[in-house]
């Protein structure tokens, strides 16, 4: 696998990871955990997203690490902000949160200064 | 770690769960002082109280978490193709500027996770996007990395963007 296609799955994965941790906390706070700090903690701890969530978390960061040992910094770490356009689009399609038209433009505009780094 | 706001957003969203079953502080003196409360000195509680203090912190150890991380990944040696992808993560982690730099990385989280409890996100993610400048002006001056014109509009379109993304959210609470 090359760097570059480590550091694009790693912000991929990282993007897919924070909507299982936004599905898993949903489902934890509908179904009223509790007050008490010990049982919110066994509730999250019992959350099949927050695992699912712990994974790919997990995985992203091994490939972040390898892809960035090749790779500039200057190049990798802007490359994060990907990760904006993805939750936007994942949020608007499983969710079906509402995301306005200069929301998209905004995140459109980021999109192209990351297709702008990765070309460079 | 590519997960900044991965991580941060889970701390975020753990500790507003925690902490909504806390009532605000309100009297320090007639109130027995919580065990934690006495580990931390008050004046240094006092310093976080002020939400940019947390904040430049985060951004601070943000991004020299980073430059360390990358500096002990250049450190490791680079031929090790025949070893499976997890060892040569171990590999990495192991590094000691690796792990200062994944702990600072952490410390920064938590400061960020501070300064969202006084203010809002709409109004901290565009100032985060500050980060992103300094990491490419610290990679260029300390690791010698040519920034072209290229990458530096696109870091810039990349600001621009968190700015407009975040502008119009300050809209009425849903």
């Amino acid at each position: 696998m090359s760097p570059k296609l480590m550091i694009w799955l790693s912000v991929i994965l990282s993007a897919v990871a924070q909507i299982f941790l936004k599905q898993g906390l949903s489902s934890l706070q509908k179904r009223r955990a509790g007050r008490n700090p010990g049982s919110i903690i066994l509730g999250v701890v019992r959350e099949v997203y927050v695992w699912l969530w712990g994974m790919f978390f997990a995985l992203a960061t091994a490939l972040w690490l390898l892809g960035l040992q090749k790779l500039d910094l200057s190049y990798a770490y802007p490359l994060v902000a990907f990760g904006y356009l993805l939750v936007n689009i994942l949020s608007a399609f499983f969710f079906r949160e509402k995301v306005d038209s200069s929301r998209w433009i905004a995140v459109a505009i980021i999109g192209v200064g990351v297709m702008l780094i990765a070309g460079s | 770690m590519q997960a900044r706001s991965c991580l941060s957003n889970t701390l975020v969203q753990l500790s507003n769960t925690l902490m909504s079953s806390y009532p605000a502080e309100t009297n320090v003196v007639a109130t027995p002082v919580p065990v934690e409360a006495s580990v931390t000195p008050n004046a240094v509680r006092a310093l976080f109280r002020r939400w940019w203090i947390p904040f430049a912190a985060s951004s601070l150890f943000v991004v020299s978490g980073h430059l360390l991380i990358k500096s002990g990944l250049s450190a490791v040696a680079q031929g090790m193709p025949s070893l499976s992808l997890w060892t040569r993560v171990l590999h990495c982690v192991m590094q000691g500027q690796v792990a200062a730099g994944l702990l600072l990385y952490f410390l920064g989280s938590l400061c960020w996770m501070m300064a969202v409890a006084q203010q809002e996100i709409s109004f901290l993610y565009p100032l985060s996007s500050v980060n992103y400048v300094l990491v490419v002006f610290a990679s260029s001056m300390f690791f010698g990395e040519t920034v072209s014109l290229r990458r530096l509009s696109g870091v810039m379109l990349i600001v621009l963007g968190m700015v407009l993304m975040n502008r119009k959210a300050r809209g009425p609470a849903q």
